[in-house]
């Protein structure tokens, strides 16, 4: 049975590698912030997670005890991954749009990322 | 009253008067007043048993394995100098208040001058020479405050410089011949090195110690060639010349000469220097007061000239001239203090103290006049005064006094000295009092108000009372105050006035002729002296001081020229000297440490730091960048930290990395984003190879340390026996820094929170100055971009708060035990409440936040400070930590420590630093218009109008 779990731990091992890579490689390959948004994604879901699920499993199925520390760490990740995402998209449309690129935004609202300037304009469309 | 308190009181008294000014200028001036007497009535009460001969004493330890004691001692002489400083400073306390204005501060004034009275009383209280220095010290300092005390005039400020200037450095020589001294006695208590007089003159250290003791004594008296101070802290107000300037102060010097007397003095070595330094002063001043217009510098180098007198008796070593010279120091006191009275009154009431404006006041000041000429007459030293007196003491002793085998070349010049004294006085007073009325002066002239001719008043009595009744009056107290500067030596004194025609007064009437000559010829010898070249006091000393400064500054600016890169270049240089010079000099065992073989994971954390490393020297000009590499590598280290087993080092590590980059990023703020580029040339190879060499020579000391075992045992392995049995914690670490080196910790607190304070008040001064209004103007850089506290972060890092204060809860807590403790855990709480200032805006954030941050750190010191103390109670040294084990059921056994508390100290202190410091450098940021009403910019649940508004305000 020991062994049955091994194979999954090492499976989620090597799922979480390739995707890790994949996510990295897409960092570096994708041309725009807006792209390249998409790529870490790959490594903080199911990169870091194929991780935390090996640890649990081995913990669980080999060591014989039960370990949350893992779950914190996932915890932490949905805290701190849309942020990061958040900042880096709002990084984006503030040095790289204008009002004209983007959709109009809801009536009583504006795009958070502009320039106050830029936000302020009438639309021109 | 005990000796202590009565060196203590004008100390604890100098409060009242800076206090009671608010109730106005008496309430000020009487708690001075007050305050001096209860000491001079205390003194009094011991008057009784040193006149019968006995030596009161007081003695409380204070560091005594330094030999540093709160002895005090109370014999003949020190009677009679307090005596005189609290006596005087009484006239001079209800003379002061008359004679200062309205707009000075009268509060400031008398906490100075009980500041230095009590200064002065220390110094003749003192059984201590290293007691004694600390007062010396302070006697210079509270009179650098008193001469300067009118900040408006460049004088006065030039003056107190000077005086400052001179009188420190002499007490810097002081400091050095006191310690010699104390070393050949074995004892820094005076009443022991009194009884060690041939010990101390066999020495081959005596000569030094004499001349650096006498350095000071003569700096404060005003000896020639350090005489020029005096007469330019002349610009304080008249009070403080009066006081300091004629009656005591200066005198300090003849008191240390007096006091170390018995030890000192009988050499021929003491003989050559004291009596001659007086001799010449004594002549030289009287001569240049002759010449001086200004009433106070006129009586400034008539000062200086008694005093060179007093030395010159001291410097005779002969019992008999040691009864003159505490006489004529009695003598002095009384006519001088009185004639710096009258001169202030003079300026006070005519506006002018220049004597050439002045002339023909007699019929004008009456008063004035009678109090000034029985004072000159006495300085003069004619009969009946008391002058006289000590004037022919003088002159009878100089009768005796070989000088090289000459045995009458000290009373011709004695003779000559006494001569321009005489003819100064009768100047005084026939160019100021006497001669034709003016058509005008300054100011409409009449007598003071009583208060001001009261002192002068009383002090003129003392003169003439004294001259005539010497035996009754004065006999008590110089035989006591002889008998303690000679050792007994002087037998019974006999004070008279007339001593029949003799040799002395044969002398004096020369003196006295010639003087009245020199008067009546005043002008042609006046054109004489104003037509020779003189050496100039002021323009030597500010070129000795502009050429020194000249010197330091020109050191400084080529060491310091303001690039970063020359302060590394000479710091990298000096370092590297200093390294090589320990390498060449010390034996280094060959290596005998096994090599380890490294894995995978420390192969992949080099590279990771060598890389990260390498790429910060590529990318350094892009500011941004190199903070972000920067960052690497202090996370690979933390994880260095972690590997090898120093999981608290991790832990700080990791959040002081934090709070740096935070930090970091908001000065960044203010920079370009590119550092300017290097120049290529000579300058680079040598930057560039002076870091290869340092970097090198580094990497290559590492190696040589871990390659070899260590020559001592290190003291690890006592720490890792005693952490559990001693300080009641597992960790280590903590143990160390909580209890095995809790001293250590109180003092980095300590300093922590004073460079917080630092960082915060050099911004509030730079904020207070030009620089706020370009601050304010200041344009971003880069377009600031809408929404600046977007609501996803607003709400993740309130979500996060409570997680991050528990944390830092939880490691505060296992501290004792496990990795962490009171520094992450304030690290970490600090991290907390920044998330939020980001998050929400610094405007927002500090609106809510409650307690000030320097409030913070103050209780977290004192909180570590209390915890220390409170091993006192129980006989303990400060900061011994105790600690038990409770159980508490349903909880398991844990451990209560007062080290916790300490701890908790700890962490506050590093709260409070952080945030002040990060707060501080936010402020920069600041501009009008960043106040956000709401925690975040946008939230759809808000109403739709206010959003507006909101967006309207930004």
């Amino acid at each position: 049975m020991a062994e049955f779990f091994q194979y999954v731990v090492a499976a989620s091992l090597v799922i979480a590698g390739i995707f890790g890579i994949v996510g990295s490689f897409g960092l570096i390959k994708l041309n725009d912030p807006m792209s390249r948004l998409h790529a870490p994604t790959k490594a903080t879901t199911l990169g870091v997670g194929g991780v935390l699920i090996a640890s649990m499993v081995h913990a669980l199925m080999v060591e014989h005890h039960l370990s949350v520390h893992e779950l914190l760490i996932t915890i932490f990740l949905f805290l701190t991954a849309p942020i990061t995402a958040n900042f880096i998209a709002k990084a984006h449309i503030h040095r790289h749009c204008t009002a004209e690129d983007l959709p109009d935004p809801a009536p009583d609202a504006r795009w958070a990322g502009l320039t106050e300037e830029e936000a302020d304009t009438p639309d021109a469309q | 009253m005990s000796l202590i308190l009565l060196a203590a009181l004008p100390f604890l008294g100098a409060v009242f008067p800076a206090l009671l000014i608010r109730a106005g200028r008496d309430a000020s001036s009487g708690a001075a007043g007050m305050v001096t007497l209860i000491a001079f009535v205390g003194l009094m009460t011991n008057a009784p048993a040193v006149m019968r001969g006995e030596v009161v004493t007081a003695q409380l330890s204070w560091l005594p394995s330094l030999g540093l004691n709160a002895h005090f001692f109370l014999d003949g002489l020190g009677l009679l100098f307090a005596g005189l400083i609290l006596g005087i400073g009484l006239l001079i306390i209800l003379y002061a208040r008359y004679y200062l204005s309205r707009e000075d501060p009268m509060g400031q004034f008398y906490t100075y001058l009980l500041l230095f009275q009590g200064a002065m009383v220390g110094i003749v209280l003192s059984d201590n020479i290293l007691l004694l220095l600390v007062f010396w010290e302070l006697t210079s300092l509270s009179s650098f405050l008193l001469i300067g005390y009118w900040r408006h005039l460049p004088e006065g400020r030039q003056g107190a410089r000077m005086a400052l200037t001179v009188t420190g450095a002499g007490g810097l020589a002081m400091i050095g011949g006191m310690l010699i001294l104390g070393n050949i006695a074995g004892s820094y208590d005076l009443s022991v090195i009194l009884t060690q007089k041939d010990a101390i003159q066999a020495s081959p250290m005596y000569i030094p110690a004499l001349i650096l003791i006498l350095l000071g004594a003569f700096t404060k008296s005003a000896q020639f060639p350090f005489h020029f101070w005096l007469p330019h802290a002349m610009a304080a107000p008249t009070p403080v010349s009066a006081y300091l300037h004629s009656a005591t102060m200066v005198k300090a010097g003849l008191f240390l000469m007096a006091r170390m007397w018995p030890v000192l003095a009988g050499t021929d070595a003491w003989f050559y220097i004291v009596a001659t330094t007086g001799l010449v002063t004594m002549v030289t001043a009287a001569v240049i007061a002759l010449f001086k217009d200004d009433l106070k510098a006129l009586l400034a180098f008539s000062t200086v000239s008694h005093l060179g007198l007093i030395t010159m008796l001291l410097g005779f070593g002969t019992p008999y001239a040691a009864v003159a010279a505490v006489f004529h120091i009695i003598n002095h006191a009384t006519f001088k203090a009185a004639l710096f009275m009258s001169a202030g009154i003079i300026d006070h009431e005519a506006g002018t103290r220049d004597i050439k404006q002045l002339g023909g006041l007699r019929t004008l000041m009456p008063l004035t006049f009678v109090m000034s000429t029985i004072a000159s007459l006495s300085m003069a030293g004619l009969p009946p005064f008391n002058g006289f007196i000590s004037k022919e003491m003088m002159l009878e002793q100089t009768l005796h006094t070989e000088w090289y085998s000459n045995p009458w070349i000290v009373a011709v010049l004695a003779t000559v000295g006494a001569m321009f004294s005489a003819a100064y006085s009768f100047r005084y007073i026939a160019h100021v009092f006497l001669g034709p009325k003016r058509e005008s002066y300054p100011h409409s002239l009449h007598d003071p108000v009583p208060g001001l001719w009261l002192s002068p008043a009383f002090l003129v009595t003392l003169v003439v009372v004294i001259g005539l009744f010497p035996a009754t009056l004065a006999e008590g107290i110089v035989d006591v105050a002889a008998g303690a500067v000679t050792g007994g030596a002087s037998g019974h004194v006999h004070l008279k006035l007339w001593h029949g025609i003799n040799a002395p007064l044969m002398m004096s009437i020369v003196a006295i002729l010639v003087g009245l000559l020199l008067i009546w010829t005043y002008a042609r010898i006046r054109g004489v002296w104003d037509a020779a070249r003189r050496p100039e006091a002021k323009t030597m000393f500010d070129a000795v001081v502009r050429a020194l400064t000249g010197l330091s500054r020109a050191v400084t600016d080529t060491l310091h020229d303001g690039t970063v890169t020359r302060y590394a270049a000479i710091f990298l240089l000096f370092t590297l000297g200093l390294g090589w010079l320990a390498w060449s000099g010390g034996a280094t065992a060959a290596p005998d440490r096994v090599l380890l073989m490294g894995n995978s994971l420390t192969i992949v954390g080099w590279f990771c730091l060598v890389g990260s490393t390498a790429c910060l020297v590529a990318f350094h000009r892009n500011r941004l960048m190199a903070l972000v590499i920067l960052g690497v590598v202090g996370l690979m280290i933390s994880m260095m930290f972690n590997y090898l087993s120093a999981p608290d080092l991790a832990l700080t590590q990791l959040s002081v990395e934090v709070v740096t980059i935070i930090l970091l990023l908001l000065a960044l703020n203010f920079m370009p984003r590119e550092t300017p580029a290097e120049g290529a040339g000579l300058r680079q190879v040598r930057n560039v190879g002076l870091a290869a060499v340092g970097g090198l020579g580094v990497g290559g000391l590492m190696y040589a340390i871990l390659s070899r075992n260590p020559v001592m045992e290190s003291i690890s392995q006592y720490h890792l026996d005693n952490s559990y049995s001693g300080g009641g914690g597992t960790n280590v670490v903590n143990v160390i820094l909580v209890d095995f080196r809790g001293y250590d910790t109180f003092g980095e607190i300590i300093v922590l929170g004073i460079a917080a304070i630092v960082i915060f008040a050099i911004t509030e001064a730079i904020l207070d100055g030009p620089v706020r209004a370009r601050l304010l103007n200041r344009k971003p850089p880069e377009p600031r971009a809408g929404d600046t506290h977007p609501l996803m972060m607003v709400v993740a890092t309130r979500v996060m708060m409570p997680i991050a204060l528990m944390v830092a809860a939880y490691i505060f807590f296992r501290g004792h035990n496990l990795p962490g403790g009171g520094f992450i855990a304030g690290l970490v709480a600090a991290i907390a409440v920044i998330m939020q200032y980001m998050a929400s805006g610094f405007s927002w954030a500090a609106a809510r936040q409650r307690f000030p941050y320097h409030g913070i750190i103050g209780s977290g010191v004192l909180i570590a400070a209390v915890t220390g103390l409170g091993a006192w109670f129980n006989d303990l040294p400060f900061l011994t930590s105790a600690f038990g084990y409770v159980t508490i059921p349903p909880l398991e056994k844990f451990e209560l420590a007062t080290a916790a508390l300490f701890d908790l100290g700890v962490f506050l202190a590093v709260v409070g630093a952080v945030m002040l410091a990060l707060e501080s450098l936010s402020r920069y940021a600041w501009q009008p218009g960043m106040v956000s009403e709401y925690p975040m910019d946008i939230n759809p649940v808000r109403d739709d109008g206010d959003a507006e508004e909101q967006e309207g305000a930004q």
